[in-house]
């Protein structure tokens, strides 16, 4: 049972064989956007956990949320929930045999970094605003 | 047509392929399955995790006992308690999947699984255990 060895592994294309393409760009971000999102998880059952502790907790949570850096951290979380989101879809729809064209692949990167934009544009402008 | 037994006659409708079986290239374990899971939770978080970001977007300027007070209605409880449940699973076979492909060693995929499993658990539990406070609480 001698296992085959020196099989190219997941990201040997990456700097030597690709160049930049849309899709392949947006395929990685989905993913690290993916990683960022489960990493919020954890700033989520946090949330949760103060709120239904309430008090000091809560607050603590509140002013770290609405510290700059709080805000930072949503903002970054925002754009990565909008992308997830919108590029999840745009994977089901792949899924479902829809859109593989080339073009047409291209096309739905770039609407989904458009609808990304403007989802987050609109929720923040809803924050300060709303 | 003849009645030889053509594998992918006997298992199309089954989750498990005859790829369980291969050894060596390819998968020999739980991929069908998975891939099944990540839609499913996909689809499902669609609507869930929408309704969740609009539901603290509205929650965004106020204070605790808005925040709780929306906690603890029972619609509320049930769809943040599926939200965070389809997460935690979606994010579960994700990070799976990416260990898969930049883990190359078994014995630290099979920590790394360990590991983010151990941790879903905990961020679920807990995070049930919070709403069920809240609603039961009211």
């Amino acid at each position: 049972m001698a296992r085959p060895t020196n099989r190219p592994l997941s990201p040997f294309m990456f700097p030597v064989w690709y160049r930049f393409q849309i899709t392949s760009a947006l395929s990685i971000l989905h993913r690290l956007t993916g990683v960022g999102l489960a990493v919020g998880s954890i700033l989520l059952a946090w949330w949760l956990i103060s709120v239904a502790a309430g008090g000091e907790l809560f607050e603590a949570t509140h002013r770290f949320l609405t510290s700059s850096i709080g805000i930072v951290l949503l903002f970054l979380w925002s754009v990565a929930f909008f992308y997830h989101l919108c590029n999840g879809i745009r994977h089901l729809a792949w899924d479902a045999g829809y859109g593989f064209e080339i073009r047409t692949a291209t096309r739905s990167g770039y609407a989904v970094l458009a609808m990304t934009a403007l989802l987050t544009m609109l929720a923040w402008l809803c924050v300060f605003f709303g | 047509m003849t009645k030889s037994a053509v594998p992918s006659d006997t298992t199309a409708l089954r989750d498990e392929t005859m790829l369980r079986h291969v050894r060596q290239l390819g998968s020999a374990r739980d991929g069908l399955s998975e891939w099944r899971l990540q839609r499913l939770t996909a689809i499902a978080l669609v609507p869930l995790s929408l309704y969740f970001v609009a539901s603290v977007l509205w929650l965004a300027t106020s204070d605790r006992v808005t925040a709780a007070a929306w906690l603890s209605s029972p619609l509320t409880a049930l769809l943040v308690m599926l939200f965070v449940l389809a997460g935690l699973t979606h994010a579960l076979v994700g990070l799976r999947s990416v260990f898969l492909d930049y883990v190359h060693t078994r014995a630290r995929l099979v920590a790394a699984g360990l590991l983010i499993r151990a941790a879903a658990v905990l961020l679920g539990g807990a995070s049930v255990l919070a709403i069920l406070k809240l609603f039961l609480g009211h």
